[in-house]
């Protein structure tokens, strides 16, 4: 197990420095000016001395600046918000989105699975068509579809919670339901097609034949099996929830990563284009690990084979 | 075990959840207005976006302020009015004796200094360096000699850490050599230098030699900090006491009060010298750079016992929450603290106006001073028929306009026909504006004719213009080598994502009208101002919002080798009359001079072509008063009453 996470460790680095280059190969050769601020024209001496100030007139220096700051957790000024430095913004939004999307995944679990179960065990019946209906809705429909739906319905009509904004409990529920669909969706669709798989196999038929309740059968025997693609999907699904989701943040005026990374890139910010990559690159190989470990415990088989 | 994830999971939300709410909610802002895409920057000199203005004009006070409604110069941190030489060049100001710091240090002179010196010196000015270089006696010269000795001390270091200089600053360190300012004792690097003669050779030749680089720097350094005082005091900002701030000016500047008023030239209190970066002592790094901690605009920052920021204007800044709060509080300390009736003012980013517009609605908001929203035309309509007295229609001194090329002979390979001025005037010609306003944008907007938008600055009336004529624009176009066209190829128009719709408009009018075949190009904003700032286009959109209240901050733009003239127009008669105009006393002459320049550019050589004056729908609850719609969307707070 130790020998597992030290080899997975050392490959997150390669592949966090790879990462790295391409993202600073990308950020160096995309046209346009990242000093450029509003329309009107910056000076170029004065634009000139901002690149000697950021060490940005010479690329290699600035790769080696960047990437020596980078391992001491330090990443820099933000340059289009110059009052800023890149830890203080990821250090205000990381944590939002954290929150907003480990949330989502629970709450995306929590009615995924059992509904997944559900519909697996009463297959072809009304339940089933009506999830499947549902589920259907819930990969397709763009997130800013359903949460100006539910903004709408919620905030403007009913009243019932605040227009988007973050900080107390009122404003959790609308952009953590819009967020969570999408997932919620996927994993219902993956257990059940799980469980119709595990349900007809050879030790499941034993199991029921040694009288095993339907209780123990289910969730005991066929659940376990069924639940591995869960959980291999759990970990980029958190991931990418945890790092933000722009079109969320933005219809719900959250003050979350997901929307610098957007912007940070529209607004050719090397600085914050780096460090929001790297933290989102970080967190997804983190989380591969982590879904790497839970399968090796659930599933003594696996660890040799990873 | 699963049971085991599913408790840690639990018990990992409530954590959260605890944490989440720990926080608290503080109560809501008297006033609460929507910022959609957050603060940039709060440094003054360092300012170019209109949001960031609207919380610095609050939390500063220059030495005059603007009227609320006519957005005119009024008192501010200095009485009002100054003492006005009769030549006009020499400004007295004399600072109130009960204007004050938020921490309740008397404002003085000094402090206008540092603020001002701050728009100037390199590593801290941006966009605004010009109000001051075009304006005071000495800036200009001062600023060049210092940008001079960034370049040779950034050269320098360059050599001594055994870097390749650009050619650039090959050539600064040359010339340095040669006038002797380095290197005086070493005749030989004299010699050697005088040999090569290009700019290239030089260039390789100091990256080859083997110099003492480190010596020389030093030598640099020393000579540039050492006059570094003495240098500035030719600037003509002077402090003759602590409490009177004089100004010498180039020439008579009609608007010069305006500019006092404007949110980058306003003072900035000493603790902020606190956060300085320096070399050996200097107060400039070591690449000659004027450098402070960039965080000094934070309310709660300490580092080196900076008390965090102190400003000067009606509000401070009590907390700033990353693109998603600013929440201003009075300043106990203004002079007119107890009479301002809204107390608070929280400015709240979101992202996305449609739900900015929810939430106001909802009165979460109260103020929405933008709403660039997909059905702005329904917005407008409800705000002009008068259906939502909430809604206002704002119409802005700022012109939407199209930029021609008038330098390149080719872009991208292709043939730019438009340094021809007959050719820019016959797709001006051919242009049907009113129905850009009416039927694509249907904003309210004005159809422009002038640069200048109309009735909106006392005292200037702009040029008539040019209309529509479509067979005027055929016969110039054939008088112009291309008969109905032909000859001419692809013309291509470059555009942000944002103006897709008109730009489609106007390529589909010279299409039908004059036969061309128009090509659309759209860029990110970024991209789409480098490639128009260096003339990779051939038909450009542009705009433009006035800085001051006086036609100039629109007619300099197209000046000769001005760093906004995208289109690269050169006209010495215009750049003539502009030059007199400035050094005229009397307003009526000056006036007359300015529109005749005016009209070169929108009757005779056409290098924009203006569409439209904007006029913008703003939303205002109708329980707060004192917020006036004005032409340049600046909202001073302290006049604001909330009545709930």
């Amino acid at each position: 197990m130790i020998a597992l996470i030290a080899r997975r460790i050392i490959q997150g680095v390669m592949t966090l420095a790879c990462i790295y280059t391409l993202t600073f190969l990308m950020v160096i050769t995309v046209p346009g000016n990242p000093f450029r601020q509003s329309e009107r024209n910056m000076p170029p001496e004065a634009e000139r001395a901002l690149r000697v100030r950021y060490n940005m007139d010479n690329n290699w220096a600035y790769f080696v600046q960047f990437l020596s700051g980078a391992v001491r957790l330090d990443f820099g000024p933000a340059f289009t918000y110059s009052d800023w430095t890149c830890n203080q913004i990821i250090a205000q939004a990381f944590p939002v989105s954290a929150m907003l999307g480990f949330l989502a995944i629970l709450l995306a679990v929590l009615i995924g699975i059992p509904v997944g179960v559900i519909s697996a065990l009463k297959r072809n019946s009304w339940f089933d068509f009506t999830t499947l209906g549902l589920v259907l809705i819930g990969i397709s429909l763009p997130t800013f579809v359903t949460g100006a739906g539910l903004l709408i319905v919620f905030a403007v009509y009913l009243q019932a919670a605040p227009v988007g904004g973050w900080g107390t409990l009122a404003h959790l529920p609308l952009p953590v339901v819009t967020l969570a669909l999408p997932f919620m969706a996927y994993i219902a669709r993956l257990t059940r097609v799980g469980m119709l798989d595990v349900l007809s196999a050879d030790f499941i038929r034993t199991a029921r034949a040694k009288g095993a309740s339907q209780r123990v059968v289910v969730w005991r025997h066929a659940f376990k099996v069924a639940f591995l693609p869960v959980l291999s999907y759990l970990g980029p699904a958190t991931a990418q929830a945890m790092t933000g989701s722009f079109v969320v943040e933005k219809v719900f005026a959250v003050p979350g990563l997901g929307q610098h990374f957007v912007n940070a890139a529209l607004n050719l910010d090397p600085g914050l284009i780096m460090s929001s990559v790297l933290v989102f690159a970080t967190l997804l190989i983190l989380l591969n690990l982590v879904v790497d470990v839970l399968y090796a415990l659930i599933d003594p088989r696996i660890s040799g084979a990873l | 075990m699963i049971r085991n994830l599913i408790l840690l999971c639990l018990a990992l939300f409530l954590v959260l959840l605890w944490a989440y709410t720990g926080g608290g909610s503080e109560p809501r802002a008297d006033l609460a207005y929507v910022n959609p895409s957050g603060i940039h920057t709060l440094d003054p000199a360092r300012m170019s976006w209109t949001q960031d203005f609207r919380i610095a004009l609050n939390i500063w006070e220059g030495l005059t302020t603007y009227h609320p409604r006519t957005l005119e110069p009024m008192e501010g941190a200095a009485f009002y009015p100054p003492e006005i030489a009769d030549d006009q060049l020499t400004y007295t100001f004399k600072i109130r004796p009960d204007a004050r710091w938020s921490n309740g240090d008397p404002v003085t002179a000094d402090d206008f200094v540092r603020g001002w010196r701050r728009c100037l010196e390199p590593g801290t000015a941006t966009d605004y360096t010009f109000l001051l270089t075009d304006h005071i006696q000495g800036a200009r010269e001062y600023v060049d000699w210092r940008r001079g000795g960034v370049l040779l001390l950034t050269a320098l270091t360059r050599l001594r850490d055994g870097e390749k200089p650009t050619e650039e600053e090959a050539v600064a360190v040359a010339e340095a050599l040669t006038r002797k300012e380095i290197g005086a004792r070493d005749a030989r690097l004299h010699e050697e230098l005088l040999v090569s003669g290009e700019d290239r050779e030089v260039a390789a030749y100091l990256r080859e030699a083997d110099l003492d680089w480190a010596g020389l720097y030093r030598e640099a350094f020393e000579s540039h900090a050492s006059a570094f005082e003495e240098r500035f005091a030719e600037v003509k900002l002077e402090v003759p006491r602590p409490d009177t701030f004089v100004v010498r000016l180039t020439s008579p500047t009609a608007y010069f009060l305006d500019l006092t008023a404007f949110p980058t030239l306003v003072p900035v209190h000493e603790s902020v010298e606190l956060l300085r970066e320096g070399h050996e002592g200097a107060p400039i790094t070591e690449e000659g750079l004027v450098v402070y901690d960039p965080q000094w605009t934070k309310p709660n920052y300490h580092r080196n016992e900076y008390p965090g920021l102190i400003t000067n204007g009606s509000y401070v800044l009590a907390d700033w929450k990353f693109k998603r709060r600013a929440r201003m509080e009075v300043n106990p300390f203004h002079r007119d603290a107890g009479a301002i009736r809204c107390r608070t003012v929280d400015m709240i980013v979101y992202d996305d106006l449609n739900t900015a517009l929810m939430a106001y609605e909802r009165g979460d908001l109260d103020f929405l001073p933008a709403m660039d929203v997909a059905y702005d035309h329904e917005i407008a309509r409800l705000a002009i028929s008068g259906e939502r007295p909430d809604f206002h229609a704002c119409t802005l001194l700022a012109t939407y306009f199209l930029n021609f090329n008038c330098v390149s002979s080719e872009v991208g390979k292709r043939n730019n026909p438009f340094t021809d001025a007959r050719v820019r005037k016959a797709f001006a010609l051919a242009v049907d504006k009113r129905a850009i306003v009416e039927q694509v944008l249907k904003r309210g907007d004005r159809v422009a004719r002038s640069f200048v938008p109309p009735t909106a600055i006392p005292g200037y009336d702009p040029p008539e213009g040019l209309g529509e004529d479509v067979s005027a624009a055929r016969s110039l176009l054939a008088d112009a080598g291309y008969p109905d066209g032909a000859g001419m190829g692809t013309i291509e128009l470059l555009h942000t994502p944002r103006d897709e719709v008109v730009c489609q408009a106007l390529a589909r009018m010279w299409q039908d009208r004059l036969g061309l075949r128009v090509e659309l190009r759209c860029k990110e904003s970024k991209t789409f101002g480098e490639d128009k700032a260096n003339h990779r286009y051939m038909i450009a959109r542009g705009n433009w919002y006035a800085d001051y209240n006086d036609p100039t901050t629109f007619l300099d733009c197209l000046s000769t080798g001005n760093g906004n003239n995208d289109s690269g127009y050169s006209n010495p008669a215009y750049d003539e009359l502009l030059n007199r105009a400035a050094a005229v006393r009397e307003r009526d002459r000056r006036a007359e001079l300015l529109r005749q320049a005016e009209a070169i550019l929108v009757e005779r050589d056409f290098p924009i072509l203006p569409i439209l004056h904007y006029t913008t729908p703003i939303a205002i609850k109708p329980h707060v008063k004192g917020l006036k719609p004005n032409p340049r969307l600046l909202f001073p707070f302290r006049y604001v009453s909330v009545e709930r």
